[in-house]
């Protein structure tokens, strides 16, 4: 797929605005307006953005757990005000303020998200399935963490679908920790990317601070598996500014992480990369630049007002709700 | 009335489901030739499509079974033994059961698991389990535990069509059981329980192949207790009101299951029973279980799970009357 300029100045929105909910969500934790917990993606957006702006409303994503899935849900397109509100836990929120920070959205194609890591490959196998058999050339985009690949679900659903060639797009976020642990020191090999192998899938290894980069890759993938390839792996290596969850220490094994390390890292932040690549490229200017952030911080106050002004779920919304008539 | 086997109760349900509904369709590991001939000629008549090998990946069968569910499907996800339910555990009691209601009943998720449970084979600890109470445990599953072939073939043609996961554990021993079954359709609702045999002086509440081990020691114990045997068929929904209303009459409970004893159904049906009909009781309840611990294999099976003469001590001594030794001592037969 060839991004167009309207393309690139979209994907850009879409960063803008995972980046910008993301920061607000670490604010809005600290402020107590959260009622959980909070996984930033900062500066790991661009493989979520990158790998969803360009889907088709109908495919199916598994969002990953790191910003909660809204660099995702907001390259998907779906409503990331909802979202916000559910990590308020009011009703008004994507699950009416049942879960606090679980993303459930099946107009967008995102049929829901849950707290056990790896567990996104088994389901996704099954949205592949009914993807295949339904043959409107649907795809599935599952999103995991690098660490998630030491979990036997990974094995179990990617032999499946390569098996039977379902339309699955498997996206590593490979941000070199598993919460406190660096990867370099839980597996053997250097790339995820490379037990695709294995599986007689594509495994491809592309810069996840890069956004043009994840699409372009992932909409390749996709375009093969629309076509009855099956599953491909891509790789994105990218970066984590934050620590595992807000509030807690920046550990790396015992000790805690370099914040010069973190730092410096910053010099890769895939918002400021993408827009030096798109002023460079004459695509926007400066102007434009600060309209898209100036709209995307009027949705952001919009949406700090909207979750303040809902109201928190009555104990009756759970009356009946455990079964489906 | 023609009579037939339970495993082909189970078979008949399953093919007469798939050709009433297309999205219906089986996963599971050789599921075309079928472990427990359930499945036996399904691949003929519905193809590999729909009648699905899968390698050996619990975790990916039971979350493709999901995922598909919720995309529209109605899979059953054939988990072999019972006791590989336990390979998927998040799939099973985290995923399917749970995401109807934790994503605001904005999915469904109406799927089948199943698999053959259950002991007196002398398989050993991982391939005798009756895995009721871990079910039980996590709302949002149904319960579904087939006594006989009338209700194996008419509970699975219910639990397919039902929006909501349910485990249809069907037990080994039963397998070779000939019973009644109508060739025309019919289905048997969720939450209502059967009575087998009515009795005035104790109530037996029993589960899948238990119900066999109760009506015979009942028969036997006939002239000396009076005994009223209840199958509830479906543990979710639980039908109390019939269990209640035999308590009311009988005013002893006693309740059999395999599972361990220890937080097992008889622990919470008995609860249930004091909760709601303290006051009819003339004797606390008792119930009957796998003994609490692993389940041993070879002869040593027998010292763990349920025993008829167990049973029948339980109802001798809850009314007062003479231990009476059983002429049948042993349960179930060596089915490999």
């Amino acid at each position: 797929m060839k991004l167009k300029k309207n393309d690139l100045v979209k994907l850009y929105r879409n960063l803008v605005r995972a980046r910008k909910f993301d920061q607000a969500s670490i604010r809005m934790l600290g402020e107590g307006k959260f009622t959980s917990f909070f996984h930033s993606a900062y500066g790991g957006e661009a493989p979520g953005v990158g790998g969803t702006t360009f889907l088709r409303k109908d495919d199916y994503i598994y969002p990953h757990h790191r910003g909660h899935g809204i660099p995702h849900a907001a390259g998907k397109g779906s409503d990331v005000v909802g979202f916000m509100a559910e990590h308020c836990g009011k009703v008004t929120g994507s699950c009416k303020g049942i879960t606090g920070f679980h993303a459930c959205d099946p107009e967008f194609g995102i049929y829901g998200t849950a707290g056990t890591i790896g567990s996104a490959f088994p389901v996704s196998v099954g949205w592949g399935l009914a993807a295949k058999k339904a043959g409107k050339g649907q795809v599935v985009a599952c999103f995991f963490g690098d660490s998630s690949a030491g979990r036997g679900t990974m094995h179990e659903g990617m032999n499946m679908a390569a098996n039977w060639k379902l339309p699955i797009i498997w996206v590593c976020e490979n941000n070199g920790m598993g919460q406190f642990v660096p990867i370099k020191d839980a597996f053997p090999m250097e790339d995820i990317a490379s037990m695709a192998g294995a599986y007689g899938m594509p495994g491809v290894v592309v810069d996840g601070q890069d956004v043009v980069a994840v699409a372009e890759a992932v909409m390749a993938a996709a375009e093969r598996a629309r076509k009855g390839k099956g599953p491909s792996l891509v790789e994105c290596k990218c970066l984590r500014f934050r620590s595992h969850v807000e509030g807690a220490p920046d550990w790396m094994h015992g000790e805690i992480r370099s914040p010069e390390e973190v730092e410096k890292m910053k010099k890769r932040d895939p918002v400021v990369l993408y827009q030096k690549k798109l002023l460079k490229q004459e695509i926007l200017t400066k102007k434009e630049i600060e309209e898209i952030d100036k709209e995307i911080d009027a949705e952001v106050e919009a949406m700090e007002k909207f979750c303040e002004e809902s109201a928190y779920p009555e104990p009756s919304i759970l009356e009946n709700a455990v079964y489906a008539d | 009335m023609r009579e037939i086997l339970y495993l082909q109760a189970i078979n008949e349900a399953l093919a007469e489901e798939m050709r009433r509904d297309e999205t219906v369709f089986i996963i599971g590991e050789s599921v075309q030739g079928s472990t427990f001939n359930t499945t036996v000629g399904l691949v003929q008549e519905f193809g590999a499509e729909r009648v699905m090998d899968a390698p050996i990946a619990e975790n990916g069968i039971a979350g493709a079974a999901v995922g598909a569910a919720m995309a529209g499907y109605r899979p059953v996800a054939d988990l072999m033994f019972g006791d590989f339910i336990y390979c998927c555990m998040d799939e099973v009691l985290l995923k399917a059961a749970q995401w109807h209601m934790m994503h605001a009943e904005k999915v469904n998720v109406p799927l089948v698991f199943k698999a053959a449970i259950g002991g007196y084979s002398g398989l050993c600890n991982e391939h005798s389990r009756c895995p009721e109470a871990v079910v039980l445990h996590h709302p949002g599953l149904k319960l579904v535990l087939p006594s006989n072939p009338y209700d194996a073939k008419g509970l699975l043609k219910t639990a397919i069509r039902d929006n909501n996961p349910v485990c249809y554990f069907y037990h080994k021993q039963l397998l070779p059981m000939m019973g009644e079954v109508p060739e025309e359709e019919y289905t048997i609702p969720f939450g209502v329980a059967d009575v087998k045999r009515e009795g005035t002086d104790v109530t037996v509440v029993a589960t899948s192949f238990q119900v066999s081990l109760a009506l015979a020691v009942a028969a036997e114990l006939e002239g000396r207790v009076s005994v009223e045997v209840i199958d509830p068929r479906t543990l979710e929904p639980l039908d109390l009101d019939t269990i209640l209303k035999s308590v009311e009459k009988t005013g002893r409970a006693i309740i059999v299951d395999e599972d361990t004893l220890r937080c097992g159904v008889g622990a919470e049906i008995g609860m249930q029973i004091m909760e709601n009909a303290f006051d009819m009781l003339d004797a606390p309840v008792k119930r009957i279980g796998a003994a609490n611990m692993p389940i041993p294999g070879g002869v040593l099976e027998k010292i763990c799970l349920p025993q008829p003469q167990d049973l029948a001590n339980a109802i001798t001594d809850l009314v007062g009357a003479q231990r009476f030794e059983l002429a049948v001592q042993t349960a179930g037969v060596k089915l490999l």
